[in-house]
């Protein structure tokens, strides 16, 4: 009898706390998780302006990396193939990937480390800060974006910035003059996260 | 001198409409060729949206002109034969034809190249088709076949001018002229 009763008692024990680990797992995160953007529902787009005038362009080929728990991210990895860029025609394609624009036969790769995440002035704002690698010259730039978890599997991540051209070596010589083509170039970015498999 | 055509005579305005077409025809068909043989640089840049300016006038131009065209008398034709007056009106046709073609097919080529214009670096020109790597090599194609039919027509429509001005003695050059 006494047995039975201590059997119980550890099991109805051993019930009780697997619950509440259960419901503490719904109402906190795990209190790191890693994000990655969905390459299908994810956009990154550029423009560069001529004479003033946007010419709408997107990289097709980049990763981001997030890690994060749903209310907070804590740190932003993104790798951009330079070589896709489209610009929504050969012409311009093949005249943005020469020597004095991206090169991307010598620097094939962008990339953004943030160092830090801090909140921005509205919900679900924050901005990150780190460093920018693009055709080998490095720049500490700010990147605010919003964060919204849109269900309990994915996380829509939005933001805009904009880049100096000149911060990087694009359009070097004849082309160095922002008269034509703008110095300023607007950069911005629609992603869908999901939990990363690995 | 009047702004309206006679049975005789071309009013004034269709002789504007004329002398500024051909001056603007003029400079655009070396200006296209010029602006084809730059290597990419801001310079050939910059000569295209000459080029792109004042083709967009020629087209604005040639619509008025035709309406104004299908409104008032146009002069009798000068013709010596049935043979020469067929000869002549098919030609004037093929000649607004090609200014139409022309511009319409730069047009397209540079908005299917997905390339901004600002005309004379003040008037942004909107797209008239969207990015279209195929579409911008017809309309190029097309360009291209169009501005030679026209250097060939010329040649005739400036060599007819000059025969019936020096060998035939008429009127033809002289009433166009103000």
């Amino acid at each position: 009898m006494v047995k039975t009763l201590i059997q119980v008692l550890l099991i109805s024990l051993l019930a009780s706390h697997a619950s509440a680990e259960h419901v503490a797992g719904h109402l906190v995160q795990q209190p790191t998780e890693k994000w990655k953007a969905n390459g299908a529902k994810s956009h990154l787009y550029f423009a560069p302006s001529f004479e003033e005038l946007p010419i709408n362009g997107a990289f097709k080929r980049f990763t981001v990396g997030v890690i994060a728990d749903q209310k907070q991210p804590q740190s932003l990895n993104v790798q951009v193939q330079i070589a896709s860029a489209d610009l929504g025609s050969s012409d311009l394609n093949e005249a943005i990937q020469m020597v004095d624009w991206f090169d991307s036969e010598t620097f094939a790769e962008a990339s953004f480390a943030s160092e830090d995440i801090a909140m921005g002035q509205a919900e679900n704002q924050f901005i990150a800060t780190g460093l920018l690698q693009l055709k080998g010259m490095k720049k500490t730039i700010e990147v605010p974006f919003s964060w919204q978890a849109s269900n309990h599997n994915n996380i829509s991540m939005v933001g805009e910035l904009a880049l100096g051209r000149h911060d990087f070596a694009i359009g070097t010589g004849e082309w160095a003059s922002g008269d034509q083509i703008g110095l300023a170039v607007r950069v911005w970015f629609e992603l869908v996260l999901e939990i990363a498999d690995d | 001198m009047t702004i309206k055509n006679t049975q005789a005579r071309w009013g004034w305005l269709s002789k504007v409409f004329h002398w500024a077409t051909a001056l603007l025809i003029f400079i655009q068909i070396p200006l296209g060729f010029y602006a084809e043989s730059l290597r990419l640089s801001p310079l050939k840049i910059d000569v295209f949206i000459w080029h792109k300016s004042l083709g967009m006038l020629v087209l604005l131009l040639v619509i008025v002109r035709l309406l104004w065209r299908i409104k008032i008398t146009i002069p009798i034709a000068l013709a010596t034969s049935r043979l020469e007056k067929l000869l002549a009106s098919a030609a004037h046709g093929v000649l607004y034809l090609l200014m139409l073609a022309l511009p319409l097919s730069g047009w397209i080529t540079s908005a299917a190249a997905n390339f901004p214009v600002k005309l004379f670096w003040l008037i942004p020109l909107p797209p008239i088709v969207g990015p279209d790597d195929g579409l911008k090599s017809i309309a190029a194609e097309v360009h291209e076949i169009c501005v030679f039919v026209l250097i060939a027509i010329l040649v005739v429509h400036i060599g007819a001018a000059l025969r019936h001005h020096f060998m035939l003695g008429d009127s033809a050059l002289k009433r166009m002229w103000f």
